[in-house]
């Protein structure tokens, strides 16, 4: 009888142990698959971050390439008139459309400006002028082109706006 | 379980955070920026503008464009403090029937309560485009000297953008939780915040539950566009004693100088000088003027010394004023733009005669910390621990040092690199370096070096019974593991007869830290010498090969091949041997050159002779990954 009773208790020891064991395993499994499917992931998400990078990388190295073409246009702009007909100036300037057809094939396009109206999602405002007989809210003039990307914003472009 | 946002509402620009895969992240907005300016508008054309698009149009439009609300969110209008700020505004106030702030868009009076809410039920739609999720719950953060009526109102401004708010809690303590200092008891804490236009200092003091603001202190308008502005003066001051031109009546030209100012600021964190160089920036009759200047770091900080004394002196008065000594602050931690710049870092750093907080990017900080509480909250009500936690349960560790074995000429070739995280395990095969080699020693060792003397040996064995073979056929499969507990088990079998040897080391990959840190220096110190070492050893052991391998075809097929191309490549041979046991590099890879380049006349004439017998054969053993140096 007694050793009955002492079977009966270790068999129910053992049976709480088989299921402690159990839930162990239980969730063991489920942590090691929720790790695998993590990892698996995690390695979906990293290519496309990195496609994301690279995208990236590709335009803040042409925004830092942008204030380089600013002045150089700066510089067209303000050429006078009996130097443009120089052959030599002619070709410096060569070299500027050489950087501006480098960044049209990398899908970069001019912001249009001057006559549009002002649009706070192309355009930065930098200066409000009175300009009589000129509707209110047209660009007068263009500070500093702006421009897109495949499409999307890449710098908005500094303008002078009609009061 | 939908994302919950962690916000950092600012005076002059918010930020959102969310927790990402287990890791707290700044969101982006939808136009790709993580900074949101904290600005409103009603544009000419009647829409309603947000963040960057409203700062844009806001010259052409001040009136109508609404910043800096935060200041007198929550307070009376009456308020001497308020009253000063009102009158550096652009735009229309006046006192509401409570006694509370209105201000005028358009046609309208809103609240600043309504104002915040449009910033941040922007924040929500842009994270739940982002996020591809609705979004409901948000914590949102505010200076810790805000008092309950500016609790409630930045509550309330949550409530109104669509938000169910689970807590407002104090920017500064939001930022030492980004750092995970809240977990420790009775720890004083100072949080540097240095913005964009504000300075704030704060003084925490953290108790198992909670963290309690001791003192706060700072400056309403101070801050990184102080700094720009010192630059844009002396731009001016410059150009005008140079060229006798003053810039700063030509808006454009002052456009451009604000825009390189704070260029200029920003390089100079990193760098020592910067050009600035903006060309035609005006002309006069003589003809076009540019401005070209450098700036050096220490001009810099000569220019802006007085602004960050302010700083220094209102953390002092701060402290001063809860009687505590700078010396009971147990950490420091910087928050806001601004103290990116190192001499404001090299300033409190120097206060404080301690190392500074700053491993999370100091504009994020705050934002990130409110979406580790909204975790924790969530948690919380959820039973479980918070996702940052539960990483720290299961905290992996890495190898602190590469392992690897050692091969041929005493190289030690990588098995598993340092900083690996643990287990893992890497299979190579290797192969013999002698005729007939009976047995292999595996030589494990651990460290950067490439030389295997320089490394430390953790463990050898032989794996023996090696059929007879030429060297490099049999195919020695070699298995590092390592378990979780940093357990290293090395395993060689010979793929021919199967037969395994393997050694398991305990302990021994765990070096003192001290050791670590000086195995790695060696590392570093002797990177140079290590690499021609290497390169020599790599140099005779394919000289080596050629050696063997010529001389073997020649005994082999000799009789296939011409007198006088056999004498060509014995000479070759011959010169090869005489320096492939010196120590002139050069030597070596020029006779190696000389000899694999005859030797394909061999391979040509043989060609040529197989081919006349039997038009298709199988040429030789494939080449082997690697060779055991001889025993």
């Amino acid at each position: 009888m007694v050793q009955e009773d002492k079977n009966k208790e270790k068999e129910s020891n053992l049976e709480a142990l088989l299921q402690e064991c159990r839930k162990q395993k239980d969730e063991y499994l489920a942590g090691w698959q929720r790790a695998r499917a993590d990892f698996l992931n995690y390695k979906k998400e990293e290519i496309e971050r990195m496609g994301e990078i690279l995208k990236c990388a590709g335009e803040e190295f042409i925004l830092k390439i942008l204030p380089i073409l600013d002045n150089l246009d700066l510089a067209e702009k303000k050429l006078p008139e009996d130097l443009k007909k120089d052959d030599n100036v002619k070709g410096l300037l060569l070299i500027k459309t050489q950087i501006s057809d480098f960044l049209k094939a990398q899908g970069v396009e001019e912001i249009k400006t001057v006559g549009e109206k002002f649009d706070p999602n192309l355009h930065e405002a930098v200066e409000q002028v009175e300009v009589k007989n000129k509707e209110s809210g047209v660009i007068i003039e263009e500070a500093q082109k702006g421009y897109k990307i495949n499409g999307r914003l890449l710098r908005p472009a500094g303008v002078k706006v009609v009061n | 379980m939908s994302k919950i946002l962690g916000i950092d509402l600012g005076t002059s620009i918010s930020k959102m955070a969310s927790i990402i895969n287990g890791e707290p992240k700044c969101i982006e907005s939808r136009e790709g920026l993580i900074l949101t300016p904290s600005i409103i508008a009603l544009s000419k054309a009647g829409e309603r503008l947000v963040g960057v698009l409203a700062e844009r149009q806001a010259i052409t439009n001040p009136k109508n464009t609404i910043h800096s609300v935060k200041r007198f969110i929550g307070r009376r209008y009456s308020d001497p403090e308020v009253q000063r700020e009102l009158k550096l505004l652009s735009y229309e106030t006046r006192e509401r029937q409570d006694g509370e702030v209105e201000v005028k868009m358009g046609d309208k009076w809103y609240t600043p309560i309504e104002i915040s809410a449009m910033i941040l039920q922007k924040l929500k739609l842009d994270a739940e485009e982002k996020l591809g999720e609705k979004i409901t719950d948000a914590v949102i953060t505010c200076p810790a000297n805000f008092d309950d009526s500016q609790r409630k109102a930045t509550k309330a401004a949550g409530e109104i953008a669509g938000f169910n708010v689970l807590r407002i809690i104090n920017e500064p303590t939001a930022a030492a939780l980004s750092y995970g200092f809240t977990k420790k008891s009775n720890q004083q804490i100072v949080v540097y915040d240095f913005g964009g236009g504000t300075f704030d200092i704060s003084v925490l003091n953290t108790t198992p539950e909670t963290v309690e603001v001791m003192a706060t202190g700072g400056e309403p308008h101070l801050g990184g566009r102080d700094f720009d502005q010192r630059i844009i003066n002396w731009l001016i001051e410059q150009f005008k004693k140079g060229e006798g031109i003053d810039l700063s009546k030509d808006p454009l030209a002052l456009q451009r100088i604000r825009e390189a100012a704070e260029k200029a600021k920003i390089e100079l964190s990193s760098a020592l000088e910067t050009e600035i160089n903006l060309p035609f920036i005006s002309a006069d009759s003589a003809g076009p003027k540019h401005l070209l200047y450098k700036l050096s770091r220490a001009d810099f900080e000569n220019l802006s010394r007085d602004l960050i004394e302010l700083s220094i002196k209102r953390t002092e008065k701060t402290l001063g004023e809860i009687k505590m000594n700078k010396a009971d602050i147990e950490e420091i931690v910087l928050v806001g733009g601004t103290t990116l710049i190192p001499a404001v870092r090299a300033a409190v750093k120097n206060f404080f005669g301690k190392e500074l907080n700053k491993s999370i990017n100091p504009e994020e900080v705050v934002a990130i910390g409110a979406a580790i509480e909204a975790e924790i909250l969530r948690a919380k009500t959820e039973g479980r621990a918070p996702e940052g936690d539960v990483k720290s349960v299961l905290l992996l560790d890495v190898l602190p040092l590469s392992l690897g074995i050692e091969t041929l000429g005493g190289v030690s070739t990588q098995m598993i690199a340092k900083n690996t995280t643990i287990p893992t395990a890497k299979t190579q095969i290797f192969s013999t370096a002698a005729e007939n080699q009976p047995s292999v020693e595996i030589n494990i060792l651990q460290g950067e070096r490439p030389m295997a003397s320089d490394n430390r040996s953790i463990g050898r064995f032989i794996l023996d019974g090696i059929p007879p073979a030429p060297r490099g056929i049999p195919q020695v499969e070699v298995i590092f593991d390592v378990d979780a507990n940093g357990i290293l088990t090395v395993t060689a079998k010979d793929k021919a007869t199967g037969k395994t040897q393997f050694i398991r080391i305990e302990g021994s990959i765990g070096l003192s830290k001290e050791e670590i840190e000086k195995m790695k220096r060696e590392a570093e110190l002797h990177a140079e010498e290590d690499k021609r070492k290497r390169e020599l050893v790599e140099a005779k052991n394919l000289a080596d090969n050629l050696v063997y391998v010529t001389e073997k075809t020649l005994r082999d097929e000799g009789d296939k091949i011409s007198a006088e191309t056999k004498k060509e490549v014995e000479d070759k041979v011959n010169e090869l041997k005489k320096v492939k046991d010196g120590d002139n590099i050069e030597d070596i890879k020029q006779k190696t050159a000389e000899l694999s380049q005859t030797v394909q006349k061999i391979g040509a004439e043989m060609y040529k002779t197989n081919q006349e017998k039997k038009p298709d054969q199988d040429q030789g053993p494939k080449a082997e990954e690697g060779e055991y140096k001889e025993k």
